[in-house]
C-alpha cells in the first residue's frame, strides 16, 4: 500500500550556532507535551502561527498544536507524501496548500483508524478540542482548512478570528483608519475568549494575559536586537539557522522559554562576533533570503550555498517581529491586553508603509527588502517559489521586478519547489541554479 | 609547447565535445540517450581522433551540461549558464541576451562583458523545451528535423491553447481530426513554445542583440516564431549545439592562463579517458 511506504529520513542539517542545533529537541518536546496533554485531558487547540492568539491560549492554559509546524516536520523528515496522497484520495486538489493537505490527510487517516497512522512522525498529531482558524491577508487556506477538517471531526468546533490590517495605498495615511481596524480586532479577540471559555471550560486569567503580553513585547525587542547582530561581517548566523530559530518566534511566543532562548542566542552571536567567527570561514557573498517559505526537505541547500562562500545574514521569512520601541505609538501605555495585542498587530503590518510612500512607485514589501539590502550589505537576493503557497509566493517575482525598477538591479535567484511536496524538487537542477547564481555574483563583483 | 583545451557538454539528448587551441580544432556531436549517457569518453575519443591528438596532450578539460558531474576525466565542472555565456561572447560578441533551448530545459541569460550577470531557467516543465516538439513530432508522424521547414508552409497557423505537453499532444490529435493542415499545426506548436519561452524571458529585461543556441536554434520554424514574439531578428551561431562546449573549453583556457599569470601554473591532474560510473 502506498500509504505505508516510508522513505528514508534525511540526515540532520549542519547548523552554525549552538542555539539552532537545540531547536530539534525543543520541537520534539513541544509535540510530546501535546501528546501528554491529550492523555491528561488538558484542552488542545489546533493553531496557526502569527494569529494574535498566542498569549490568549497560554493565559487560559490551553495547549496549542501548531498544524503548520507538524506538516513542516513531516516534510523535513521526508515523510509527508503518504499524508498528501491520503488527502488526494479524499479528493482534495494537489494544488492546494500542502501544509493543509498534509494535515487533512493525517486527520482523515487518524480518524478512520481511531489511532495514529503507523509510525507517525514524532508520535503524531492529536485530535484537538477546538480549532482556531484565521481570516487575514497573510494566508488564505487558514479560513477553510479547519472547516474541511470538520469533515473528519464534526464534533470539534472552529473559531475563525478575523485579523485585518490597513492595506497600503500610496495616496493616503493608514492612520486615518487604523482605529477601526483595532476596534474590529479587539471585538474578534473578545469573541475568541468567549468561545474558548465555552468550549474548554477554562476561564481567562486577565492578569496573567497582561503579563504574557508584556513578555511578548520584551521578546520581540530582544529578537530584533539579536537578529540585528547578524549585520556583522562576517555574519555569525544565516537563514539556514533562522529556519530553526523561527520556532520560538512563531510557536513559543508568550513563554519565558522563547525569551530565554533568544538571550542565549544573543550571547552566542556576540561571542562569535568578538571572535570574528562567521557562518563560513571565508565569506564571499552576502545574500538576502527575500521571501518564500523554505523547502523543508531541502534545508541542506543552505549548506550548499555556504560551501560556495555564500551566507544569508538576513531573511524576510519568519522575521515576524519588529522592535516595539520603533513603532510610532507607545505600546506600554495600552493597558487593556486585547487592545494591546491588536495595536501591536496593526503596527507590525503597517511598519513599512511610511517608507514606501516616500519612494514613488514603491511598496512596503519592497521597502523592507531595500532596508535589509543596505543594512546587511547584501550582494544578491534568493527567493523560493513554493508552488502550493498561492497566497504569498505569486507576489515574489512581482516584488523582485519592482525592487529592480524603483531601486537598482541586483543579482537574484528564484528557486522553485514546495514546502512539503518533495516530488516538486530536483536536487541536481536546484544546485545547477545555485552554481550559476554564484557565477553571476562573481561576474557582477568583478 | 601548444596547449589544448576541451569542452564536454552533456545535455539531455546530445553530448558535445570541442577541442580548441587558438580556435576550434575538432568537434563532435553524439547522442546522450539512455544507452550512451555514460559514454562521454567515446565522443571525446572521436574528437581526439579528428584533432589527431592523444588525450594526454589536452591541457584542461571542462565539463558542462546536466551530466557534467559524471565526467570522470574532467578537471572542472562549470554550469551550462556560464559556458553558454562564454561561448556566445566568443562567437557573437554583439549579443547581450542568450536564449538556449535544450532538449530538457530552456534558459535565458543576460550578458555583460562576456559574462552571465542574470539568468532564468525552465527545468520544471517540458513545454518550452525541445521535448515538447519531440513528443508532438512523434504524435504527428513527422521527423523532428523536418518540423521547422514544414511550419514555414503554414497558411493559417493553428492556435494550440494547452501549455502542458501531454494535453497539447491531445489537442494536436483533435486538430488533425478536425482537418487542420499539418504545416498549420506545426506552426502552432512553434508559436506555443515561443510564447512559453518569451514569458519566461520577460523577467530578464531582454536586450539586443539576442543569440539563440541549443537544439531549438536549428529549427527555423521556432526561430521565426521567437523572432515574431521579440519583434526583431535573432543571431544564431553556425553550429548552435556546440556553444556550451566551446564556452567550456574557453573557460578552461581562462583558468589555465590566469594560473600562469599568477605564477602558479596548474599541475596536470591525474586523469584518463573512462566512462562515467554513475549518472544520478
Amino acid at each position: 500500500m502506498t500509504e505505508e511506504k516510508k522513505p528514508e529520513e534525511r540526515k540532520k542539517r549542519r547548523t552554525a550556532t549552538e542555539a539552532a542545533s537545540n531547536i530539534g529537541p525543543m520541537v520534539k518536546t513541544m509535540i510530546r507535551e501535546v501528546l501528554e496533554a491529550k492523555e491528561t485531558k488538558k484542552p488542545i487547540a489546533y493553531s496557526f502561527i502569527c494569529c494574535c492568539y498566542d498569549e490568549i491560549i497560554r493565559a487560559m492554559d490551553i495547549v496549542p498544536h501548531w498544524v503548520e509546524n507538524y506538516a513542516g516536520i513531516c516534510g523535513a523528515k521526508r515523510d509527508a507524501q503518504r499524508f498528501l496522497e491520503r488527502a488526494e484520495a479524499e479528493n482534495f486538489s494537489r494544488s492546494l496548500c500542502t501544509y493543509a493537505l498534509c494535515g487533512l490527510g493525517f486527520d482523515a487517516w487518524r480518524e478512520e483508524l481511531g489511532e495514529m497512522p503507523p509510525e507517525s512522525p514524532w508520535g503524531g498529531q492529536v485530535k484537538p478540542d477546538v480549532m482556531l482558524g484565521s481570516g487575514q491577508m497573510l494566508c488564505d487556506p487558514r479560513n477553510k482548512w479547519f472547516q474541511a477538517a470538520q469533515h473528519y471531526m464534526p464534533d470539534v468546533p472552529v473559531y475563525d478570528v478575523g485579523l485585518p490590517w490597513p492595506a497600503y495605498e500610496s495616496d493616503y495615511d493608514y492612520r486615518q483608519v487604523q482605529d477601526y481596524y483595532v476596534k474590529y480586532i479587539v471585538k474578534e479577540l473578545k469573541g475568541l475568549v468567549k468561545f474558548l471559555e465555552k468550549h474548554t471550560g477554562k476561564k481567562m486569567d486577565w492578569e496573567r494575559l497582561s503579563e504574557l503580553v508584556a513578555l511578548t513585547d520584551k521578546t520581540w525587542d530582544l529578537i530584533w536586537e539579536t537578529y540585528e547582530l547578524r549585520r556583522a561581517v562576517p555574519s555569525p548566523m544565516g537563514t539556514g539557522d533562522a529556519m530553526n530559530t523561527m520556532v520560538p518566534i512563531v510557536f513559543m511566543m508568550g513563554t519565558q522559554q522563547a525569551y530565554d532562548f533568544f538571550q542565549d542566542l544573543n550571547k552566542e552571536l556576540k561571542q562569535k562576533i568578538a571572535n570574528k567567527e562567521g557562518e563560513v570561514p571565508d565569506e564571499k557573498y552576502r545574500l538576502l533570503w527575500g521571501g518564500g517559505l523554505p523547502a523543508w526537505f531541502a534545508l541542506s541547500d543552505f549548506n550548499y550555498f555556504n560551501s560556495k562562500g555564500a551566507v544569508f545574514p538576513v531573511e524576510t521569512t519568519y522575521r515576524m517581529i519588529e522592535a516595539t520601541y520603533n513603532f510610532d505609538i507607545d505600546l506600554s501605555q495600552i493597558s487593556d491586553p486585547l487592545e494591546h495585542i491588536a495595536w501591536r498587530w496593526v503596527k507590525f503590518w503597517t511598519y513599512w508603509h511610511d517608507r514606501a510612500r516616500k519612494r514613488p512607485g514603491s511598496h512596503p514589501d519592497v521597502e523592507r527588502l531595500i532596508k535589509y539590502i543596505e543594512d546587511y550589505k547584501i550582494d544578491g537576493i534568493v527567493m523560493h517559489e513554493a508552488f502550493s503557497c498561492r497566497s504569498w509566493h505569486p507576489g515574489l517575482i512581482w516584488q523582485l521586478n519592482l525592487l529592480k525598477k524603483v531601486y537598482r538591479d541586483i543579482p537574484s535567484l528564484v528557486l522553485e519547489s514546495d514546502i512539503v511536496d518533495i516530488s516538486s524538487y530536483n536536487e541536481a537542477d536546484t544546485r545547477t541554479r545555485i552554481d550559476a547564481f554564484i557565477d553571476t555574483l562573481e561576474a557582477v563583483k568583478r | 609547447m601548444s596547449q589544448y583545451f576541451a569542452g564536454v557538454d552533456i545535455g539531455s539528448t546530445m553530448t558535445k565535445v570541442v577541442i580548441m587551441n587558438q580556435s576550434v580544432l575538432a568537434s563532435v556531436i553524439g547522442p546522450t540517450g539512455p544507452e550512451h549517457r555514460k559514454l562521454a569518453n567515446r565522443v571525446m575519443e572521436e574528437a581526439l581522433e579528428k584533432a589527431k591528438l592523444p588525450f594526454e596532450e589536452i591541457t584542461y578539460v571542462v565539463a558542462t551540461g546536466y551530466g557534467r558531474i559524471n565526467v570522470p576525466f574532467a578537471d572542472k565542472q562549470i554550469t551550462e549558464i556560464s559556458c553558454h555565456a562564454k561561448g556566445v561572447a566568443y562567437l557573437l560578441p554583439e549579443a547581450r541576451t542568450v536564449i538556449d533551448i535544450g532538449g530538457q530545459d530552456s534558459k535565458g541569460i543576460k550578458l555583460k562583458d562576456g559574462r552571465a550577470v542574470d539568468f532564468v531557467m525552465n527545468d520544471k516543465c517540458a513545454a518550452g523545451t525541445g521535448r515538447f516538439l519531440e513528443v508532438a513530432a512523434e504524435e504527428l508522424g513527422v521527423k523532428l528535423e523536418d518540423m521547422g521547414k514544414l511550419s514555414l508552409e503554414a497558411r493559417n497557423t493553428v492556435r494550440i491553447s494547452n501549455t502542458c505537453t501531454v494535453f497539447a499532444t491531445q489537442e494536436v490529435v483533435g486538430k488533425l481530426s478536425e482537418g487542420a493542415a499539418l504545416p498549420d499545426i506545426v506552426a502552432g506548436l512553434h508559436e506555443a513554445i515561443a510564447t512559453r519561452i518569451y514569458g519566461m524571458l520577460r523577467r530578464l529585461k531582454i536586450e539586443r542583440e539576442v543569440a539563440l543556441t541549443g537544439g531549438g536554434a536549428k529549427n527555423i520554424g521556432l526561430v521565426r516564431a521567437l523572432e515574431a514574439k521579440l519583434g526583431f531578428a535573432v543571431l544564431v551561431p553556425p553550429e548552435p549545439l556546440l556553444t556550451g562546449a566551446i564556452g567550456a573549453a574557453l573557460l578552461g583556457k581562462d583558468i589555465v592562463k590566469e594560473a600562469e599569470k599568477k605564477g602558479t601554473p596548474l599541475p596536470r591532474a591525474e586523469r584518463r579517458l573512462q566512462e562515467a560510473t554513475l549518472f544520478t
